[in-house]
């Protein structure tokens, strides 16, 4: 670890959580053992659609250690969720009817976790079963959600645009449900003490969670705190508060005793969002050089009847991404009967982006316009809609710097003419873009008499880095070393206004709450200084005494801040700082970026293999270095994935076709190629004064059209339906 | 998982002894472990064998002698299988993953259970696991099912690629039982499924896998394992190979291949050995002698690319041996 104490910021700092993590230290929601504590297993249904007729629970009441088994005849109770409120739209236990297969049906708490699972393996139930609408193509056109239309002067509709186009490209792609699989599963352990409430259970927005709790269990918000220091990666996943975290506070409520619930790795697939699947169709117009006249985008996504998150792939790609005088999006949601949606890394954008450069791929081949060259020719300078000027932009930068250090330009235009060996040979390209988004937020800085500094947050890191980024930021702002700062999240008992880490927005909208925090508590250690009669400086003008690295200063005399503080006899001095978000800026705030891949295709057997990997990312100022790199790569490799492996398609009775680990498949280090990752260090002077626009998801978006691309040039088969596997390619 | 009783024998005959229908050995524990934790498998008693003088690879006399529970891992790092038997080796390092190398047993291996998705998950019907309950595989999700083999029944793949290799090698299998011990072929020993899925091989109840025997074939030195598969490892062979030629000059004068991932058992393809032997060692001739193996091939909605797949696996695998000339 570091000690030097200035100009931390953009440099490579390891993660002040690493050694902890690494030794076993971090303690997750499962790692908690509070005296007296129940374990409890959720028991699923087994059937698509209908209704629980009768729960047959006397062989689980009566096995061993079995404390309750609860169900919709012996529920707990819950509220149902506010209906502004996105995600599941009902809570479990409270009535007979079966939304999807894999919906909460019971719950089973003993003594030991193996007990309770084994006690839920014997609860068996009764249904009335009615059929299941499972199928994208069965309810498509789904019903129309956010149309979004721009045509120039005199054109009647985009159709008439397409048609009065030189060129035109017709591109559908599809793919199935996508799962997350953050490291940790879901586990959430809750204890009440008196009528306050503590849970731990990883959350991306613990504040948020707190409050969702509160509600569902129809408890005051002030006595209830959600704990998830350590998280075992989010990716959307954690944003809301699932079924189990619920009847697991009920549970542990109505027993009087603290329970625990860890999802089993097959039970995550179905009892917590999944990426919902879609079918989408681009459709270019051009003239004859690749120039766009028209782009239409149309989409068909997975929405299910109990709930989830609308999938909206192009509202930020297609809407935004290229110049062109007619534009018109249309996004659609079907009504499935399959288990929850939530937003998954890239949520839209990974989908849209796909769709999108896919079809720019296929513009290239119809006009034969270099890919790179062509999206120069299309570069947006504002979004094509709203005419907004982009904060800061510098995507025709990373293009140039992608192709040059991938070695691009040597490349030849025509499928299936390069070999090494038995394998063909194809290079691929594709734009990426990233909505940036600054939130409210708050911070709280504090100094300690122990000399130490404590920066603290009420966000989550799920394993990103934002303890480092908060320790970095709190270093440099106050000149000290990063050894000398502990970060604080995960808490929802901190200062109210924490962001929730989703949207690649913590660093974003956090750093600059931890600035104005930093100077507040700057501004307070002063103020102490000068009021506190036992202070060497009591008395001073405070405009007389300055704060530089850690020391309070004034006619030359200079003390270390935990000094002033025992001189002073207080404990801590702290502030909070707070900060707005930029809602009402002129400016449209997006990350770019540009991927170069090569790919590898065996001429008989026909297996796409990924062999190395350039992107170049345009994503405004970077904390640190080393934590952007493994964000950016590890996007990437989850890219790799969605290209080539990743699928769970439903069953037309509403069962996952891959819902464990053995059938989901997704890369393995062996899967992995080399990967070249760098960005452009242009601070985005609109979104802060420190200028960062996050960096978690935009690694992902298109890097499944850059391999299908590549896929195209090695064996000039377009594969639309992801994943691109071997079968496809035979 | 169910309660079960746990014992730990500590002489084969003890074992055998003891052994019964409702009862299960446990040798590494990688497959019958899991199946009990899904409840897939349920036994009343489980018979932990790793006490038993089961172990040792012998070469002695022609041939390789495998204990049944030599690991995984031990057997592929053997430089006497390496040099003899390259096929052997590469379908052991190309199965599973390093930590479940270590742990998996030879005969543990032969013995696994189909990776179809629905026999592994008890809430959906299926005759292997429940006879008579239904086959939803064969109207449903059936990607990596079997092309060769399977009935109406089921249509499951037998997953082991060991036992492609040690079929295309002839080996044999020793058993012990109650009444004695026998030696079967291996070919022979898996059953193809028809109306009794859940019967998956000839083994009577009780009897344990003793040893595995692979003849004596100087030839194998030129032999190896081609696996196809989504992901670059950690994953179950849509398709593999085992191949193993004998040259004269430039004529293949005899040849063993065997096929994984296509038939509900580890399939020889001896019509592909007869199109190969006394025809030049050029790719035309593999991919016509390939192209016999797709006879007899049925499949169902989603694997409808194997038997292509299966030719071309072929043909790269011997291609592959070539290589190694
Ligand atoms: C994630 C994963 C990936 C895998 N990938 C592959 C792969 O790519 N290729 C591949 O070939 N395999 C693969 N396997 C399977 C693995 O090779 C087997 O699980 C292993 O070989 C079984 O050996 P074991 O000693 O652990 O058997 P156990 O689990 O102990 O036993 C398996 C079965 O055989 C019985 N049994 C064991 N020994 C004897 C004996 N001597 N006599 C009679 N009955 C016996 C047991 O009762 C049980 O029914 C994978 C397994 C896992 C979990
Ligand atoms: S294919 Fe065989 S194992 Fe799979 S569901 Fe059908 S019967 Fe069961």
């Amino acid at each position: 670890m570091t000690t030097s104490p200035i100009g931390r910021i953009g440099r490579e700092t390891d993660r002040v959580d690493g050694p902890l993590k690494a030794a076993g230290g971090a303690r997750y929601a499962a790692d908690h053992q509070p005296e007296g504590l129940l374990h409890a297993h959720l028991v699923q249904a087994t059937v698509g659609r209908g209704s629980v007729r009768r729960v047959d629970v006397s062989r689980a009441e009566a096995a061993p250690g079995v404390v309750a088994v609860f169900t919709p005849f012996r529920p707990l109770p819950l509220n149902p969720p506010s209906p502004q409120q996105s995600g599941e739209n009902y809570s479990a236990l409270q009535d007979t009817a079966v939304r999807f297969r894999g919906q909460v049906i019971g719950l089973v708490v003993a003594d030991t976790p193996e007990r309770a699972r084994d006690a839920a393996a014997l609860v068996s139930a009764d249904y009335a079963v009615t059929p299941s609408r499972t199928s994208l193509a069965d309810g498509s056109p789904g019903v129309a959600q956010g149309v979004v239309q721009k045509l120039a002067d005199g054109v009647p509709s985009i159709d008439a645009a397409l048609a009065a186009s030189p060129v035109t490209v017709t591109t559908s792609v599809s793919q199935h449900a996508q799962h997350h699989i953050a490291m940790e599963p879901h586990a959430t352990t809750a204890v009440w003490v008196d009528d306050h409430l503590t849970v731990y259970t990883g959350a991306q927005a613990p504040q948020r969670a707190a409050a969702t709790i509160a509600a569902r269990l129809g408890v005051d918000p002030a006595k209830v705190r959600v704990l998830c220091r350590y998280t075992g990666g989010g990716f959307g996943q954690r944003s809301p508060v699932w079924n189990e975290a619920l009847l697991c506070a009920a549970a542990a409520r109505a027993l009087g005793r603290p329970v625990k619930v860890v999802l089993s790795r097959e039970q995550v697939f179905t009892a917590i969002g999944h990426r919902g699947a879609v079918r989408q169709t681009i459709r270019l117009g051009a003239d004859t050089d690749g120039r766009l006249l028209a782009l239409s985008h149309e989409s068909d996504g997975e929405l299910p009847a109990a709930g989830g998150w609308q999938m909206m792939p192009g509202r930020d790609t297609s809407a935004v991404m290229y110049r062109t005088p007619n534009i018109r999006i249309d996004q659609r949601l079907v009504t499935l009967d399959t288990p929850p949606t939530w937003s998954m890394r890239a949520p839209a954008e990974a989908p849209g982006m796909f769709a999108l450069e896919t079809a720019m791929d296929e513009l290239s081949v119809r006009t034969g316009v270099d890919p790179v060259e062509l999206r120069l020719r299309n570069h947006a300078t504002e979004d094509p809609v709203e005419g907004r000027p982009f904060s800061s932009k510098h995507l025709e930068e990373c293009y140039r710097v992608g192709a040059e250090r991938f070695g691009w330009s040597g490349r030849r235009a025509r499928p299936r003419s390069r070999t090494d060996g038995d394998w063909l040979v194809g290079t691929g390209m594709a734009s990426a873009i990233y909505p940036a988004w600054r939130q409210s937020a708050t911070a709280r800085v504090r100094f300690g008499d122990d000399g130490r500094v404590t920066v603290s947050s009420a966000t989550s890191d799920l394993g990103t880095g934002s303890f480092t980024v908060l320790a970095v930021v709190g270093a440099d702002e106050l000149g000290v070393p990063v050894g000398s700062v502990d970060a604080e999240v995960g808490d929802s008992a901190l200062p109210p206004g924490g962001v929730g880490a989703y949207g690649s927005s913590v660093t974003t909208s956090t750093v600059p709450a931890v600035q104005a925090a930093c100077r507040a508590a700057v501004e307070a250690l002063v103020r102490a200084a000068v009021e506190n009669p036992r202070s060497p400086f009591a008395g001073l003008d405070p405009a007389a005494v300055r704060y530089r690295r850690g020391r309070v200063e004034a006619r030359g005399r200079s003390v270390d801040f935990r000094t002033l503080l025992h001189a002073m006899g207080v404990p801590l001095v702290e502030a909070v700082g707070a900060t707005d978000p930029n809602t009402t800026s002129p400016y449209r705030f997006h990350c770019f970026g540009a991927h170069f891949c090569e790919v590898r295709v065996h001429r008989l057997t026909g297996e796409p293999r990924v062999a190395r990997f350039t992107s170049v990312f345009d994503v405004g100022r970077v904390v640190n270095a080393k934590a952007a790199r493994s964000q950016l790569r590890g996007s990437i490799i989850w890219g790799v994935g969605h290209a080539l492996l990743e699928a769970d398609p439903i069953e037309p009775d509403g069962r996952f076709a891959a819902a464990t680990m053995a059938d989901y498949l997704v890369p393995v280090h062996a899967d992995t190629p080399e990967i070249d990752v760098h960005w452009l260090d242009h601070p985005d002077p609109h979104i802060s004064e420190f200028g960062a626009r996050g960096l978690g998801e935009i690694g992902l978006v298109s890097v499944a059209a850059a391999i299908g691309n590549a896929v195209f040039d090695a064996t000039g088969t377009r594969v639309h339906d992801l994943p691109i596997t071997l079968d496809k390619l035979l | 998982m169910r309660s079960y009783a746990f014992e730990r024998p500590g002489t084969v005959t003890d074992a055998v002894r003891r052994a019964g229908s409702g009862s299960a050995f446990l040798a590494g524990g990688t497959t019958l472990v899991d199946l009990m934790k899904l409840e897939v498998m349920t036994p009343d008693r489980v018979l932990d064998i790793n006490r038993l003088p089961l172990r040792g690879l012998d070469t002695t006399g022609g041939g390789l002698r495998i204990g049944a529970l030599e690991r995984m891992s031990d057997v592929a790092a053997d430089p006497r299988v390496r040099r003899a038997y390259p096929v052997l080796g590469q379908a052991l390092d190309l199965s599973a993953s390093g930590q479940l190398r270590t742990m998996a047993s030879i005969g543990g291996n032969l013995l696994q259970r189909t990776r179809c998705g629905y026999f592994r998950d008890v809430s959906t019907p299926c005759n292997k696991r429940l006879p008579g309950s239904g086959c939803p595989a064969i109207g449903g999700e059936n990607r990596t099912h079997a092309v060769l083999g399977a009935s109406g029944s089921c249509a499951a793949t037998h997953p082991s690629d060991l036992a492609v290799a040690l079929v295309a090698l002839d080996a044999k299998v020793r058993l012990q039982g109650r009444e004695g011990a026998r030696t079967v072929d291996l070919r022979d020993f898996y059953l193809l499924p028809g109306d009794t899925p859940h019967l998956e091989h000839d083994l009577r109840p009780g009897e344990l896998v003793t040893e595995v025997v692979v003849p004596a074939l100087p030839w194998a030195r030129r032999s190896t394992y081609v696996k196809i598969r989504d992901r670059r490892s950690f994953e179950f062979a849509l398709s593999s190979a085992a191949v193993a030629v004998r040259l004269d000059g430039d004529t293949i004068v005899e040849a063993r291949v065997a096929v994984g991932g296509m038939g509900t058992r580890p399939w020889r393809l001896t019509a592909v050995e007869r199109a190969l032997v006394g025809r030049r060692a050029t790719e035309e001739t593999y991919v016509a002698a390939a192209a016999t193996a797709v006879e007899g091939t049925r499949p169902l909605r989603h694997n409808a690319y194997k038997p292509e797949l299966m030719k071309r696996t072929l043909v790269r695998a011997l291609l592959e041996l070539e290589q190694t000339r």
